[in-house]
């Protein structure tokens, strides 16, 4: 294993480990655009030089094997005057529309000219002049004058999604970044060039202009759009959530996401969720009751479903989509144990594509936590399928229903459907995030609390646990399903 | 322990002193109603003190040459705020020379401190300090001024232009 030093830090690592992996490893900054940890050797913008005593010229750190006994400066003049005039020439052609680009805040020409550039432009030639905004595919918009040339997108679809719809096109100071004719970026993972580019050339057609990217602040969670469990960190500020982007984690996800992933942040937001807790109330002839105090609520749903167990125990159904986390699975489950209800159905949306993969990321499980759904149900003892339940909803067999309705509704494309028999259950309880007029005819909806709202576990599809963090308010009424299960107990236990 | 000061006998004097006031103040009448131009003050409202060019009043968002704004939605103006009064909505414009433009453009001017930061941290000029400083209006509503208001007030005669020109900058290879 050879050892390297890198500005008097020494380390050993493996044979075949460039200069700036080791660097990484040491917390040394060095410039770079083309290379990318996910990605190969470019080699192509000549901005991370680096001084390595016994070479005679400078050596670029990304394409440099680590020998042993290598010691190496990043910080010498020398070092910073050829990573300075390396910037030059990028900008040379780059059309400095910061107020109106959309990497202004987190573009690495901005950084790198403010650590290592400072220099007056000394170029007298014209700008060569490109297309802007061109759409490359439904998600990502190209500006090729903004472009470097670092072919990080352009390895991306060769390399990760291996659809090869991006290429360098001409020649000199004319090339640019394209698609082939009549094949445009519409890959499962496109949006990821736009985090890899690290400057303004490829931006997300979802955030494009939205906001000001130093207006937002960063949130570390999880993807809950599938049951790949993806390390993600969603932007937002006081107006709400805007974006979702990879987070690194090589046991998971990589550097990459994918693109349905990516939308799923907005149904944390306002316009998407039931704020109030809504009842029917069949003294005032089924009309809708908004605003009534959570606790309160629960509360009554609490003598409500204690009511029916006193009647029949087998009369009350609870029905689970596996999109809440294993802690509020524990604690409703246990608290309605306690109360003498067994009937617990494990609610699986497009069963039949559980098990389909598309060998990057994407799970054919759209619940990101099945897994820890079916340890907490095992756990009990308890558990049916759907159709268990629809046979006993048909037979009307349920007198009243609790249903955790699932949070992300774009994933349930039968909703309809499935609504529908729940609605043959007597009282329905239904316990739902997001609104929607499918649940109108229902006796309660109560608002639960989002994915960035709570804290708890998910487990993935290779039964990997994985924390996610109460970060957000965005719902004040809402509550999460454990909250309302610690409500449920301590009322039942009082209700008469 | 206080101190009382006994009022001497001259301060009962007090008649000789009224009379120089008087007199003063007589004489600045009869000097004013002789020489009316040399008066300092003036008759508000029909009369109005000219401001010099560099007063700090009411914003102006300037236009093009075709009478579109000129302001890109870059939001520097509202990042530079000190009073956070300005909230700008950016969004797509047909025109991908143009790109990014503001589809609201809003300035409470009562959080407004005229501070002017706006003004300087923009980079095409689309925003100026004007002159105006009467701001008085009947509802609260009134003091949120949005592009109407900024950009085409009747008293801006279809729009001030602004100094920096698309054009012109891609002529020069800008």
């Amino acid at each position: 294993m050879p050892k390297i030093t890198i500005n008097g830090q020494t380390i050993e690592v493996a044979a075949g480990t460039s200069v700036i992996q080791a660097a990484v490893k040491l917390n040394i900054p060095i410039a770079h655009y083309c290379w990318h940890e996910g990605l190969s050797v470019a080699g192509a913008c000549r901005m991370c030089m680096v001084e390595i005593e016994k070479v005679p010229k400078l050596q670029i750190a990304c394409n440099t094997p680590v020998t042993d006994g290598m010691i190496v400066h990043t910080d010498t003049e020398k070092v910073k005057d050829a990573v300075k005039w390396a910037l030059d020439f990028h900008l040379i052609n780059h059309p400095l529309d910061c107020p109106i680009c959309d990497q202004a805040g987190e573009c690495k020409l901005q950084d790198y000219y403010m650590n290592y550039g400072l220099y007056t432009p000394e170029m007298g030639e014209r700008k060569v002049k490109k297309a802007k905004a061109v759409s490359l595919g439904d998600r990502v918009v190209l500006d090729q004058e903004r472009c470097i040339l670092c072919s990080r997108c352009v390895r991306f679809t060769a390399e990760v999604s291996k659809t090869n719809e991006l290429g360098i096109f001409n020649r000199g100071d004319r090339s640019v970044i394209g698609t082939f004719e009549n094949r445009p970026l519409n890959n499962k993972y496109s949006v990821n060039t736009v985090d890899i580019c690290p400057v303004g050339a490829l931006t997300s057609k979802d955030f494009r202009f939205k906001q000001r990217v130093w207006f937002l602040k960063d949130f570390d969670t999880l993807c809950n759009g599938c049951s790949a469990g993806c390390n993600v960190v969603v932007s937002y500020n006081q107006n709400g959530v805007f974006r979702s982007r990879p987070r690194v984690n090589h046991d998971v996800n990589g550097y990459w996401m994918c693109d349905e992933g990516r939308e799923f942040y907005r149904y944390t937001n306002k316009e998407f969720r039931l704020e109030q807790v809504v009842e029917r109330n069949s003294e005032l002839g089924g009309a809708a009751v908004r605003g009534k105090p959570v606790a309160l609520a629960v509360q009554e749903i609490a003598g409500q479903l204690k009511n029916h167990v006193a009647q029949n125990p087998d009369g009350v159904a609870i029905v689970l989509t596996a999109q809440y986390t294993v802690e509020e699975y524990d604690a409703l489950i246990g608290a309605l144990t306690q109360m003498k209800i067994k009937n617990f159905f494990h609610w699986k949306n497009n069963e039949e594509t559980f098990d389909e993969f598309d060998g990057l990321l994407l799970r054919g499980d759209k619940n990101p936590n099945t897994a820890g759904l079916v340890k907490v149900l095992k756990k009990y003892g308890v558990g049916g399928s759907w159709k268990d339940f629809e046979a006993g909803a048909k037979a009307k067999k349920f007198k009243a229903a609790l249903v955790a309705g699932p949070e992300n509704q774009s994933v349930y494309p039968d909703l309809a459907k499935r609504v529908e028999a729940v609605s043959q259950c007597g009282e329905v309880i239904w316990l739902t995030s997001c609104k929607n007029d499918l649940f109108n005819g229902f006796k309660w909806q109560v608002p639960m609390k989002s994915f960035i709202e709570k804290e708890g576990t998910f487990v993935n599809h290779k039964g990997m646990e994985q924390k996610i963090k109460a970060g957000l308010k965005i719902i004040p009424n809402a509550v999460s399903l454990k909250e309302f299960a610690v409500g449920i107990k301590e009322s039942a236990g009082v209700a008469p | 322990m206080s101190v009382v000061k006994r009022p001497s006998g001259k301060s009962k004097w007090y008649l000789p002193g009224i009379l120089t006031g008087l007199s003063i103040t007589i004489k600045h009448m009869f000097f004013n109603l002789l020489h009316r131009k040399d008066m300092f003050t003036i008759e508000y409202p029909e009369e109005r003190y000219p401001y010099g060019d560099r007063f700090k009043g009411n914003h102006v968002l300037t236009v093009k040459k075709d009478g579109s704004l000129r302001c890109t939605a870059c939001m520097l103006c509202a990042t530079y705020c000190p009073a956070e009064c300005i909230s700008i909505t950016a969004a797509e414009h047909d025109d991908p020379t143009v790109e990014k433009y503001p589809i609201s453009y809003e300035i409470d001017i009562l959080r407004c401190v005229f501070c002017g930061l706006c003004e300087e941290a923009c980079p095409v000029d689309a925003i100026r300090m004007g002159p105006e400083h009467q701001t008085a209006a009947l509802a609260g509503s009134n003091f949120v001024y949005d592009i109407n208001r900024l950009a085409y007030r009747p008293v801006l005669k279809g729009g001030v232009l602004s100094r920096v020109d698309d054009e012109d900058r891609h002529k020069r290879g800008i």
